[in-house]
């Protein structure tokens, strides 16, 4: 699991059968460094979580399966929204 | 998943029997910096992806890595490790900055 910015939506016409109905988000995880080392990944939302906000994200699809259907492709998933984190040295940006 | 545009096709001659007739993708990443630009750039390592929804050359898809990438094969075992899931139509990151999948603005 890893925190994320929510950075924006995503808008897909064509998707697999099992997401359908699902809301997609672009994320970008957080690191302590402050530099991005991985590029934007999109997740599946339950929660409503906003633009800007952090989340906590999953990378386990287990959630999805249970949810969406044996067959569904999902995996990144948010499954927190984050009251706050901690700052000072090393903090996450 | 990860977003990424489409750059190509790939054909296998022999293959393994689970691969056969399965369209395979070849995906250009789409990096933080260049998504934020919105500059029709992927700029990641490109990588083979399997196809379920007809992606054209030129457009957006997110697509999932590791065993779940398989999931859309359930209950066969095949050797997926990255499946298209979505075809983006539009994404909107930051302010006002969205980038359409179906203009010529991502394409290279």
């Amino acid at each position: 699991m890893f925190l994320a910015r929510i950075e924006g939506a995503v808008v897909a016409a064509a998707k697999h059968p099992t997401l359908e109905g699902c809301r997609f988000l672009i994320a970008q995880r957080l690191e302590a460094g402050g530099i991005p080392a991985v590029g934007p990944i999109v997740v599946v939302d339950w929660f409503g979580a906003a633009r800007g906000e952090t989340v906590l994200v999953s990378t386990d699809g287990d959630i999805a399966r249970l949810k969406l259907g044996n067959t569904t492709p999902a995996r990144m998933v948010v499954v927190g929204l984050v009251d706050r984190i901690p700052t000072g040295k090393g903090a996450l940006a | 998943m990860r977003l990424g545009i489409v750059r190509g096709h790939v054909t296998l001659n022999l293959a393994l029997e689970s691969l056969r007739g399965r369209t395979l993708l070849i995906v250009e990443p789409i990096t933080h910096e260049n998504l934020c630009a919105a500059n029709g750039l992927g700029g990641g390592k490109a990588l083979v992806v399997v196809d379920l929804l007809g992606a054209a050359e030129g457009q957006m898809v997110a697509f999932t890595e590791g065993r779940e990438a398989a999931n859309p094969f359930w209950p066969d075992a095949v050797p997926i490790d990255a499946c298209c899931g979505l075809i983006v139509d539009s994404i909107d990151v930051r302010q006002r900055s969205s980038i359409s999948s179906n203009t010529t603005e991502v394409r290279k």
